[in-house]
């Protein structure tokens, strides 16, 4: 009996953990600063799509810990970040079966309102701390993760998407 | 029931339950960190964590950069050796004066009995990278208090000040560059002596110095190099270069913007000294007065 292509593979959690640690990678590379905050955030991207592909095993609460990771190696205060991913990841979580029936591009709309709602939430925590509005390129990575978003997709369920012999 | 179900369906608890458990954490962690400060122990654990990313993510950069340099070819080499050599003799010639001219300020201090102006201890620390937050200009370097950096200490690149050490990890720490927002550095116009404070106004803006009346001599190209009287700056750094003076009728302050002179956007390595040496303590206020015996008749 032939298996459909569509067919996919369970995920191994290394696999996660590595997705994870390649957009830690990529959000703390020295070349940030050079494309002025153009860069969407890698880590919140990941954290939508693991929580909307693996629901049972990516959550809130891994959410919250890479925030944390990225609190410190960014210099932030502590849990702004933390908070803005816990935040994402429940709004995935909480809509989790329809998002997943919609094709690619419709997916891409809502991660772009998931990732303009995290930065909205860290713009908040910066504005009741003290700071001031760093300008309206701030919100310009997550339109590129948007763009982005169908893409990389693809690319990660590639890896998930490999046909397996028919010998059982 | 909830003993009998299999294993499939017990997900802990529901994902609004968890999202406010963690979203309080996380209000706890903000406030705590923000305005209390009570998070330092915590930061430097998780630091340590983060350390083996930060490492990857800017050492095949680096491997490559490194790379291109062992490419280098032979006459680029001489030709900057030679360079390098002229400018020694030239700074070695300076730093000759430089000693006679410390050792003739040190026999006048001690003569007026007043506070030595030696220079602390120096650390070469690496960029590892700029933080990703808009809303501050920091960098991240590859020392912590394991090397010996300590909180405080002024941060400078061959051609003025760059920032200052505020928070120590174990392996990293974190600079507060001068154009971050509200940082401010004490300085003295190098032209006229004139001392005034220059501002720091955020990410890739220009500093600014402040609050002067709109007659103040300071002029375009003006070099402003730090005055020393805070306690945290030695004295004589350069900091910035005046880029352009406004002075309009209608404000009470002229806007005056100026250049850092340090390129922390351009190379790799800075310099951590530790400030000057503790002053004596500030006389206590009108004791003078208070305590001199009243003429009588």
């Amino acid at each position: 009996m032939p298996i459909s292509t569509q067919l996919l593979r369970p995920v191994r959690f290394g696999f996660i953990l590595l997705t994870f640690i390649v957009a830690l990678l990529v959000n703390l590379a020295p070349w940030q600063a050079a494309l002025a905050g153009l860069t969407p955030d890698f880590v919140a991207l990941m954290i939508v799509y693991w929580a909307l592909h693996q629901p049972r095993r990516i959550g809130v609460g891994w959410a919250f810990a890479l925030g944390l990771l990225m609190d410190v190696a960014d210099a932030n205060y502590l849990g702004q970040h933390a908070l803005a991913y816990s935040l994402i990841a429940y709004a995935t979580l909480a809509r989790q079966r329809q998002f997943a029936l919609f094709p690619f591009w419709q997916q891409a709309l809502v991660t772009l309102m998931l990732l303009l709602a995290s930065q909205a939430v860290m713009l908040l925590v910066r504005l009741a701390i003290g700071d001031s509005f760093p300008g309206p390129g701030y919100f310009a990575g997550p339109l590129i993760a948007a763009v982005l978003w169908t893409p990389l997709s693809n690319l990660m369920l590639m890896h998930q998407r490999k046909p397996v012999s028919d010998e059982l | 029931m909830h003993a009998n179900q299999p294993a499939f369906f017990k997900q802990g608890p529901k994902p609004l339950t968890r999202l406010m458990i963690f979203s309080a954490l996380s209000f706890i962690l903000l406030v705590s960190d923000a305005k209390l400060h009570l998070m330092d122990k915590l930061r430097q654990q998780l630091s340590v964590l983060v350390y083996p990313l930060q490492w990857l993510a800017t050492t095949p950069v680096d491997a490559v950069l490194r790379a291109g340099d062992f490419m280098t070819r032979q006459t680029q080499l001489i030709a900057e050796n030679r360079r390098l050599n002229d400018e020694r003799l030239k700074a070695s010639a300076d730093a000759m004066r430089v000693k006679a001219l410390e050792a003739e300020v040190a026999q006048l201090r001690a003569l007026t009995a007043s506070a030595p102006h030696a220079v602390g201890r120096q650390e070469l620390v690496k960029i590892l990278y700029n933080g990703r937050d808009p809303y501050s200009a920091r960098l991240i370097v590859d020392k912590g208090s394991n090397a010996g950096v300590a909180g405080g200490q002024i941060v400078i690149d061959h051609r003025g000040v760059a920032g200052q050490v505020i928070r120590v990890h174990p392996l990293t720490s974190e600079v507060r560059l001068i154009s971050d927002r509200n940082h401010l550095v004490p300085v003295m116009v190098e032209r006229n002596q004139l001392r005034t404070i220059v501002y720091g106004m955020g990410r890739n803006q220009p500093l600014q110095v402040r609050y002067m009346p709109p007659n103040v001599d300071i002029r375009e190209g003006d070099i402003l190099s730090t005055s020393g009287i805070d306690g945290l700056y030695p004295a004589g750094l350069p900091v910035a270069r005046v880029s352009k003076v406004e002075r309009q009728n209608g404000s009470a302050f002229a806007r005056i913007f100026c250049e850092p002179l340090a390129h922390f956007e351009q190379h790799n390595y800075l310099l951590a000294i530790s400030g000057p040496a503790e002053r004596a303590p500030y006389p206590e206020s009108a004791s003078a007065p208070a305590e001199a015996p009243r003429k009588t008749h």
